[in-house]
């Protein structure tokens, strides 16, 4: 086991895990640790602002929104572009460096936004699998949620069911990415992935060929 | 009676099946499909109902095509553990055996009964506890002193016991291939009836396996001895020699030395030895002739003869001069035994052995060398033929007058090699095939021996009460073993899959449901408890006693 998590810390993806978990603050979080801010929300979906350029939460994390009753997401796109929309950047030729050298002002005509799936909210401390009854406040702050909460949000199946019964989104691509995150979250223990695998097969209608490639990648 | 719920080994959940055809039961994705042996004891808990069930079968299921086309790699454990249980699931077959209610009023009103009813979809399967193996089968040490535990279900250590009233009631079967236990089994049934004294047994002991010392068959070079009969019990078992000196080259002293003589054979026990002695059907007719003139005396007056004397002899009675010269010739070889004298001096075997078998001192018949199967034919045939006569005598003394001290003792008669008595043909001439037929009527049962029970004939194998059945692999002769029991689809391939060694089925009258045992060990903790104190430290000899002292005379 010892050697495949040593190979799992080298893959670049579970860098930048490590990285963002890091960065984490203490439980609740204050105010300044947030790390994006509502600018859109309906009843299945938000986007937000991350707080600093290129600085959203990775995909496929989990995402709290704080409210009266806190929103549960998991951020499935991010995107950065101009503010204005008429104004598209332009390549330079130069390395991100030299360009903050030289122009500093572009970096602040740019946004990093994110959308996030809604896939339930927090009832007092109880996770509840359900979509909230009111979308999140625009200007609400997001905060990633830690280990604890992705474990409480995780001990069932229902967010797989929440993802999976998403249209339009890389249904498998934000399926992997979750699971790895939540796996992180639940220590890499194996018999939650088996579990998990289990309610996969059951989700994917015993689609073999899609479980079988899944399961190998969340593994890798 | 405790209460339910505490059996905690689940293992599964009944998915579909039918009354007729046994249940199906999904293995949880936890228990591993190789625990579950053929054979094995399990409960289904319905509603209402405890359904005590055996395991038949197993199975691998896929619910998709794609996985079996494309198997995981052999390194890719994760998606193997992923699919097992789900895509890929294994289905047990369970034969239900007995119901029970699960109100415990009821259970002691009704106790367990013959399946009726299936539990409905989704009742949990549980592995049996030995409170349940308790329940069915019954404990040993009960009141009345009628359960004799003859080893344990399957991976479980909790006595499976033999009601022995039942068992002495009929004649009984042990069969297996040779080499997979049956004269442990028998010894170890020998002994419950004994210990017990619900039969008195005489014991046609062909390879002298019973009343004194056995070898153990076990691996290697190593053999050992275990104890007979006469060692377990004393003086509540006779040994019976038709070759004295064999029995004592043995160290054993026999009880009686058995002589025949000639008078005592007739032509019925001349009849079935037609087969080994190659008679022709006019032979056994001639023979007739002979006794109808010389009644007791035609074997001694034929044997007389020489050679050239037949012919004429034939014609002085009308008989056909081949065919009895054929049969004088035959008869000859009778002559050859040791044991056939023309002259009795210590008075009539059979006599001898009633009055053993009157006080119920256990008789054992060794054969010694003679272990021809034309001697040991003739010799128990004639035996049991005339014993059978007296036991025929006194049940109907005891019809008429129905004084209990009248009441003949229960005999069982246990005999090897059962079917050279018992083959179509032979069964219908040897007393045996009466005895089995007519069973309890006339207090005498059969204990039938047999590595062949396809040769026994149908009709008697029907007639068996209780079946205890080591491993058989030829299909006639697992077909020929469940003969005349009900819902035996599954116990085909139980009775296919039994160790070769310590492991038997038992099927039938003594027993609630069929079950596969571990054979209870035949060592010094059997001895012990079968009351024999060789093995035992002073001290513990010392205790037994005074409590046996007590028992019997009271306190004071």
């Amino acid at each position: 086991m010892n050697t495949s998590e040593e190979k799992k810390r080298q893959t670049p993806l579970s860098r930048f895990m490590s990285a963002e978990g890091a960065g984490k603050g203490s439980f609740p979080p204050g105010v300044g640790e947030h790390v994006g801010e509502v600018i859109e929300s309906s009843t299945t979906e938000l986007i937000a602002e991350a707080c600093h350029l290129h600085g959203a939460p990775s995909f496929g994390r989990f995402i709290r929104v704080d409210a009266e009753m806190s929103i549960i997401g998991i951020v499935f796109n991010v995107f950065t572009h101009s503010v204005e929309p008429n104004r598209r950047p332009m390549a330079y030729g130069k390395t991100e460096e030299e360009l903050r050298l030289e122009q500093p002002q572009i970096f602040e005509l740019l946004r990093t936004e994110f959308q996030a799936l809604v896939i339930g909210y927090l009832d007092g401390d109880s996770p509840v699998h359900i979509v909230p009854p009111q979308p999140a406040r625009i200007h609400s702050f997001v905060h990633l949620c830690d280990d604890e909460e992705v474990r409480r949000f995780t001990g069932t199946d229902d967010y797989l069911r929440s993802i999976l019964g998403t249209a339009k989104l890389p249904t498998d691509e934000l399926l992997i990415a979750a699971l790895r995150h939540t796996l992180e979250a639940h220590e890499n223990s194996r018999a939650y992935l088996v579990r998990m695998g289990k309610e996969l097969s059951r989700l994917l209608r015993d689609d073999y060929d899609r479980l079988s490639s899944m399961i190998r990648r969340i593994a890798q | 009676m405790k209460a339910k719920g505490r059996r905690d080994a689940r293992l599964g959940v009944i998915t579909r099946g039918s009354l007729v055809e046994g249940l199906e039961m999904k293995l949880d994705p936890s228990e591993n499909i190789e625990d579950m042996k053929a054979g094995k004891f399990v409960v289904i808990e319905g509603d209402k109902h405890d359904f005590f069930s055996m395991v038949t079968d197993m199975r691998l299921e896929a619910t998709n095509q794609e996985v079996l086309l494309h198997p995981p790699e052999r390194e890719d454990e994760l998606l193997r553990q992923v699919l097992s249980g789900t895509s890929t699931y294994n289905i047990v077959s369970l034969r239900p055996m007995l119901m029970m209610p699960k109100d415990p009023a009821s259970q002691d009103l009704e106790g367990p009964r013959p399946v009726k009813a299936i539990p409905s979809h989704f009742s949990m399967v549980q592995e049996a506890i030995e409170d349940d193996v308790a329940k069915i089968f019954g404990r040993e040490g009960d009141d009345e002193g009628r359960f004799f535990s003859i080893g344990s279900p399957l991976d479980m250590e909790t006595p499976v016991c033999v009601d022995m009233v039942r068992f002495a009631e009929r004649s009984n079967g042990i069969f297996g291939k040779t080499g997979t236990g049956k004269s442990f089994l028998t010894r170890l049934v020998l002994c419950g009836l004994i210990h017990f004294d619900r039969a008195v047994n005489l014991i046609f002991d062909m390879h002298n396996e019973y009343g004194f010392k056995a070898m153990k068959e076990t691996a290697g070079a190593n053999a050992t001895f275990v104890k007979g009969l006469k060692q377990l019990f004393g003086s509540r078992v006779a040994i019976f020699s038709l070759d004295p000196d064999s029995t004592r080259a043995r160290g054993v002293q026999p009880d009686y030395e058995v002589y025949i003589s000639y008078d005592q054979i007739t032509v019925e026990d001349i009849a079935p030895l037609q087969d080994e002695l190659k008679l022709n059907p006019t032979a056994v007719e001639s023979a007739y002739l002979v006794y109808a003139i010389y009644k007791e005396r035609w074997l001694r007056t034929l044997l007389n003869l020489e050679g050239p004397d037949v012919e004429e002899f034939a014609r002085e009675i009308g008989a056909h001069p081949g065919s009895l010269v054929a049969l004088h010739r035959k008869l000859k070889r009778l002559e050859a035994f040791p044991f056939m004298v023309s002259k009795l001096d210590d008075g009539d075997v059979v006599d001898r052995i009633m009055e053993y078998l009157d006080r119920g001192i256990n008789v054992v018949l060794e054969f010694g060398q003679q272990t021809s199967m034309l001697c040991y034919l003739l010799v128990a045939n004639i035996i049991a033929r005339r014993i059978h006569e007296m036991y025929v005598k006194k049940s109907e003394r005891f019809y008429a007058t129905q004084k209990p001290e009248d009441q003949p003792r229960q005999l069982m008669i246990s005999i090897e090699e059962a079917h050279k008595f018992l083959n179509p043909s032979a069964a219908k001439q040897t007393i045996f095939g009466t005895i089995a037929r007519e069973m309890r009527k006339y207090y005498v049962s059969l204990l039938i021996v047999d590595q062949r029970p396809s040769s026994i004939d149908d009709e008697v194998l029907s007639q068996i009460g209780t079946r205890i059945t080591a491993l058989l692999n030829d299909e006639k002769d697992i077909q020929a073993v469940l003969t005349g029991v009900s819902g035996t689809e599954g116990l085909r391939s139980v009775l296919a899959s039994l160790d070769s060694k310590q492991q038997a089925l038992v099927i039938g009258h003594a027993v609630p449901m069929p079950v596969v045992i571990k054979t209870r060990e035949y060592g010094p903790d059997f001895y012990r408890e079968m009351g024999c104190l060789d093995d035992m430290s002073e001290e513990e000899r010392r205790k037994k006693v005074e409590a046996d002292a007590v028992a019997l005379f009271g306190d004071s």
